[in-house]
């Protein structure tokens, strides 16, 4: 297994109702199947997977990335700076 | 000493202090430089344009670390497209600010102001508001709407 921190900003941190979580997921586990795991853990969180920005350790990540251990990952719409 | 890629001034930071235009122009001004463009947001109260509405206030948050490596990324693409541009300051203000305060700043300096410096600027304010993680929530009369962007970042941004 491998462990990882997710942080949540903006629409997605309100519908999570947390700042951040720490989970373990399977080594093999890609972007899409984390998309997947939290839509089915929480389902709060399914309306927002389908248009969610994803980030590894601070870069933008897609679809078909494998998560790597201890990664940082970053999940918001997209921005609205400025 | 000749300015080199090395020695030229890049800020880049998020803060929740006031933006002092002065002391930023200052550090990105050099013996060489004769022209510098600005750009800076602010709060606007009143919007005409489009769906029509005013603003209380707009609270501002982000993805602190990634924002300032992202704003690194803008300046190291600006260098690569206006190689002339000396000095690059880019800094987004957040937290609750009010209208008419100042948000973001995005300053270049070149020698001359014929050298694309309007142009550095404006790229630079264009990709902030794609892909340096801030966002905004806007507080109304009629209650509170966080305001969504629209770009999606490709592989490589």
């Amino acid at each position: 297994m491998n462990h990882i921190k997710l942080l949540f900003f903006a629409t997605i941190r309100d519908r999570a109702g947390t700042k951040s979580m720490e989970m373990d997921i399977s080594t093999d586990m890609t972007i899409h199947g984390l998309k997947e795991k939290l839509s089915a853990d929480y389902p709060a969180l399914k309306d927002s997977m389908k248009s969610v920005l994803i980030t590894i350790n601070r870069e933008y990540a897609f679809d078909e990335a494998v998560v790597p251990a201890n990664a940082e990952i970053g999940m918001f719409p997209p921005v609205s700076g400025g | 000493m000749q300015p080199s890629i090395f020695n030229l001034p890049t800020i880049f930071s998020i803060t929740e202090s006031e933006i002092d235009l002065n002391d930023l122009l200052a550090k990105i001004t050099l013996t060489s430089t004769g022209a510098a463009a600005i750009f800076t947001g602010m709060v606007r109260g009143v919007t005409k344009r489009g769906d029509a509405h005013e603003t209380e206030f707009l609270e501002y948050e982000s993805y602190i670390p990634m924002a300032e490596a992202k704003m690194k990324q803008v300046a190291d693409e600006i260098r690569e497209k206006w190689p002339v541009i000396e000095g690059i300051a880019i800094v987004q203000r957040i937290g609750k600010l009010y209208p008419k305060t100042p948000t973001v700043l995005i300053a270049c300096t070149a020698a001359h102001r014929d050298t694309g410096v309007f142009e550095a600027a404006r790229y630079g304010i264009d990709r902030l508001k794609e892909i340096v993680p801030v966002w905004k929530k806007e507080i109304g009369p009629n209650g509170e709407e966080w305001v969504e962007g629209s770009y999606i970042p490709k592989p490589g941004e």
